[in-house]
């Protein structure tokens, strides 16, 4: 059986707001985005083909942003567990380009906690950063955890 | 690339080079239009049902090891039928085939840049719109009701126009344009609603005030 990685479950009680989640950093290789544009399906050429980008007017080829969208959602899930849930994605603004060559590193903090009617919520800020400064966000996941005791 | 103006589209010349006043009125068909159901997607299923495979392979580039991903046990321990889905997973279940049987051959030219004659990630037409040659995605929002599990087949449903703003950026002219859908499963059940916001732009005209270009796929 493959060693799947199962987070170590985070609850809802023990979140401090202002807390830093641990950050994932993702090296670019122009290897790496044909893999994403397989897996993500989004094959245009300008993820995967970097005379394509360059003519597209971007330095070279690019991470898509789904694939970016799914650094946020590891490094979150790191965070809260596979009993966390994620209910939304907000301001996932993307700022500049993530190219071949970029290492990206995704930061998250706790903004915000409340009950919700079954769930112990929670907001998380999310960014990107590169080596030029911050490239997604920031922006926010809306997140559940469960509770101590049990409910959900 | 070569510039494909949509059906009765002002022409791209006189986007580029109309006057500012002139060019930001090209775009009131598409905001008048804000509010309302565009429908320019055929409502497609996407190309595969969610599968274990197709799982792995989207997790395997992120080097993504959450067992709810991969292992039934720990997905039915918390409560899911099956192995589930990264949720930002959904957009590409959503995206329907580049070919299927029955569908006209897309490769038809071969070279290094030759692109295929028909892809669910191009550009979305907007009906009324000025002819563009760029597009890049800008911001997204998502709402998640559930999680995809295996045995799920989605599709996106409607296409509502948001908002429309013609702007003059670094990277040319043109308008940021924000677009929702909502996401259903094969019980027409909605999964997610997904807002994105593209800037369609025609990349040879004047400099303007700085804009980051940004990822240029559409959702």
């Amino acid at each position: 059986m493959p060693a799947h990685y199962e987070p170590a479950q985070r609850h809802w009680d023990d979140l401090a707001i202002g807390e830093h989640i641990a950050a994932e950093e993702f090296p670019l290789s122009l290897y790496r985005l044909c893999m994403a544009a397989s897996a993500t399906r989004d094959f245009n050429s300008i993820h995967h083909n970097p005379d394509f980008a360059r003519a597209a007017g971007a330095p070279t080829a690019y991470a898509n942003n789904t694939f970016l969208q799914g650094m946020w959602e590891k490094t979150a899930r790191s965070f809260i567990g596979p009993a966390g849930t994620i209910r939304a994605l907000r301001k996932f603004t993307m700022r500049s380009f993530n190219t071949v060559d970029d290492v990206v590193t995704v930061r998250g903090e706790v903004l915000d906690k409340w009950h919700d009617t079954d769930a112990g919520v929670a907001l998380i800020r999310m960014w990107s950063e590169n080596g030029r400064g911050v490239s997604v966000g920031p922006g926010e996941l809306e997140v559940t955890l469960p509770l101590r005791g049990g409910a959900r | 690339m070569t510039p494909q103006p949509e059906p009765n589209a002002t022409p791209l010349t006189d986007l580029a080079l109309a006057s500012t006043e002139s060019w930001e009125k090209q775009w009131d068909p598409v905001i008048r239009a804000v509010g309302s159901q565009i429908s320019t997607l055929p409502g497609e299923w996407g190309a595969e049902k969610v599968e274990a495979t197709g799982i792995r392979r989207w997790c395997e580039p992120l080097e993504f090891s959450c067992a709810l991903h991969y292992d039934p046990s720990v997905a039915s321990a918390h409560g899911y039928a099956d192995v589930t889905a990264p949720y930002t997973a959904i957009t590409s279940f959503s995206l329907p085939p580049t070919w299927s049987p029955g569908i006209d051959p897309v490769f038809t030219t071969a070279g290094r840049d030759a692109q295929p004659t028909r892809s669910p990630v191009a550009a979305l037409p907007l009906p009324g719109a000025p002819a563009t040659t760029g597009f890049f995605a800008t911001e997204v929002e998502s709402t998640y009701l559930r999680p995809l599990v295996v045995g799920d087949q989605v599709k996106r449903s409607g296409m509502r126009l948001i908002s429309c703003v013609p702007k003059h950026t670094r990277v040319g002219r043109g308008a940021f344009v924000t677009l929702e859908t909502e996401i259903v499963d094969q019980n027409d059940t909605t999964v997610a609603i997904t807002r994105v916001t593209l800037f369609y732009h025609h990349p040879n005209a004047e400099s303007g005030p700085t804009e980051e270009k940004t990822d240029a796929s559409a959702l």
